[in-house]
């Protein structure tokens, strides 16, 4: 569950991104977080992962206070929380396996499960048999499931993901949307900032709209709302 | 740490060098350079500490005890005077003794004292060490005014090994500060190198974080380059300096010009300056990539 009570982030540059956010998200919800440009969503997202910090306020990540974690356990909130993003972050020079075999090496998972864990992921993308290919060799709705591979290969209880559609076209976007869905259908709490309005519109779901840093509508199976 | 996580690091740090070789090979050559300079130091205050230590012994005080004397009289003073805190050891040398010790130091030149068996004209004595070497003046007068009905003439050794031991604690001080100047040079030129890595490897190192990679995990490799940095950079200056010292220690075994000369073994110092060498290697590598990390793990 994450919760968020009044929470402001002024950047350091004086930007107020966030003007007193209240909201709560439950364990198991698909949410889009929508707003114009510049609204804030992408500072709300990185609050939830902890790469900011809230000026004021409280953010609780399952009962945690993200704010009070100490720097050095930052890492061990951050293995329960798979993070998507519109370009994909892959490293260049691994190949899809390795990428997605990265992410348990750095929490050192056993070899073995590693294996096993991330064949089935890469499975469930539909990458397995592209799983020798670099980056460079797969498209950008590829790349995009490995990235969402990695994000979920070590069955966290959060998947959040800024604009993950973002660089796809319809198709590929749509191929993306399933496996989130289908990520979410597992437990997996999934919340998503987007442009999206065909996504939003068709594969309805929570909509969170953000305008000017604050919370301007919170509807279940809501519309996008904005004429991008 | 699991086995497998640190050979993944290690793979990595030998990876990063290989890539920047450059760079690291800059690296390498300041560590060497530090090194060397720090060998040639300790190979010298090892050398000057052991002959301070070998006149040390030589220190000693010569007490000649007077002619009338008693052997039980001789017994208390001796007893008497291994009591003293300030004396180490107590060692009687008879006049007999005394005479034949004289024989073996003159050598070839010994017939000149033959026939004095029967009239020695040396009197018996007492071998004292000062527990500590930069008292022995004091200690000799003091048995001077002890004893004065036994003791005929108190001689101590000059103050060879006071400069000696003066010489080498300066020789240490001078290695400590001139050996850290260069330590932190090369220390600030590894870091520079590890920076070139993290540059490198920044999108990893921010991937890392967000999969949740602990600190550790991510510091692990840089620390793993900066020591083995460290452990290249000692291989030339142990084997410069070993080698050089060999060859020095041969020199002077093989020319009795010398013989008062008396260094430490080959084998004495072998495995100290080698350990002592790569371990501030090793140290200075570490130092090095905690400074280039150190800021760029915080969040
Ligand atoms: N690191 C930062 N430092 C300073 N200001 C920032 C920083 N990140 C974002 N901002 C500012 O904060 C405000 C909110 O930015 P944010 O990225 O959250 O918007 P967004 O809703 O994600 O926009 P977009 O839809 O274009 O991605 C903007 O005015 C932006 O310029
Ligand atoms: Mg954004």
């Amino acid at each position: 569950m994450i919760e968020m009570h009044d929470v402001y982030k002024v950047y350091s540059n004086g930007v107020k991104a966030l003007n007193g956010i209240n909201t709560k998200i439950d364990q198991g919800e698909f949410v889009y977080v929508v707003g114009p440009s510049g609204a804030g969503k992408s500072t709300f997202i990185k609050l939830m992962y902890r790469e900011e910090k809230p000026t004021h306020g409280v953010i609780l990540i399952n009962g945690v206070n993200v704010k009070r974690v100490r720097d050095w356990k930052i890492p061990y909130l951050r293995r329960n929380i798979g993070v998507v993003f519109q370009d994909y972050k892959l490293l260049p020079n691994m190949t899809a396996y390795e990428n997605v075999a990265f992410a348990m090496e750095a929490v050192e998972a056993p070899k073995r499960k590693i294996r096993r864990r991330v064949q089935e992921v890469l499975e469930l993308v539909g990458l397995y048999d592209r799983m020798n290919a670099l980056p460079s060799q797969l498209s950008g709705g590829e790349q995009q499931r490995v990235s969402i591979a990695r994000a979920m290969v070590n069955n966290p209880n959060f998947v959040i993901a800024d604009e993950p559609t973002g660089n796809l076209d319809p198709e590929n976007s749509w191929d993306i949307m399933y496996l989130l869905e289908e990520i979410n259908s597992r437990g997996t709490t999934v919340v998503m900032a987007t442009h999206n309005k065909e996504i939003v519109n068709t594969m309805r779901k929570r909509v969170i709209a953000v305008e000017q840093g604050v919370i301007v509508r919170d509807e279940q199976g809501g519309e996008y709302g904005y004429e991008d | 740490m699991k086995i497998d996580t640190f050979f993944r690091h290690f793979r990595e740090a030998v990876k990063s060098l290989a890539r920047n070789n450059w760079m690291t090979f800059a690296a390498v050559s300041a560590v060497s350079v530090t090194l060397l300079i720090f060998g040639l130091f300790l190979v010298f205050a090892f050398n000057l500490s052991f002959m301070a230590s070998e006149l040390d012994k030589q220190v000693s005080i010569r007490v000649s005890l007077s002619p009338q004397i008693t052997a039980d009289q001789i017994d208390n003073i001796r007893s008497q005077i291994e009591q003293d805190s300030k004396v180490k050891s107590v060692e009687f040398i008879s006049k007999e003794e005394g005479l034949q010790m004289m024989k073996q130091q003159w050598g070839d030149d010994k017939e000149f004292l033959e026939g004095l068996e029967k009239d020695n004209p040396l009197p018996d004595t007492l071998q004292i060490q000062p527990s500590n070497p930069q008292e022995t003046e004091a200690l000799a007068k003091d048995l001077q005014q002890s004893y004065p009905n036994y003791i005929e003439h108190v001689d101590h050794g000059e103050g060879v090994s006071d400069r000696l031991l003066n010489l080498s604690a300066w020789v240490r001080n001078m290695v400590l500060v001139f050996g850290l100047g260069l330590a932190v040079l090369a220390a600030f030129l590894i870091s520079n190198t590890i920076k070139l890595t993290i540059f490198a490897r920044r999108r990893e190192i921010e991937i890392m974080r967000l999969v949740g990679a602990s600190n550790w995990f991510i510091r692990w490799p840089f620390f793993i380059e900066g020591g083995v940095i460290g452990v290249l950079g000692a291989i030339v200056p142990v084997t410069v300096v070993l080698l050089g010292y060999n060859a020095v220690v041969g020199i002077l075994d093989a020319d009795k010009a010398y013989s008062f000369f008396k260094l430490l073994g080959f084998w004495d110092i072998a495995f100290k300056v080698t350990g002592l060498t790569t371990l501030l290697g090793i140290l200075i590598g570490i130092w090095g990539s905690l400074i280039s990390i150190r800021r760029f793990l915080r969040t």
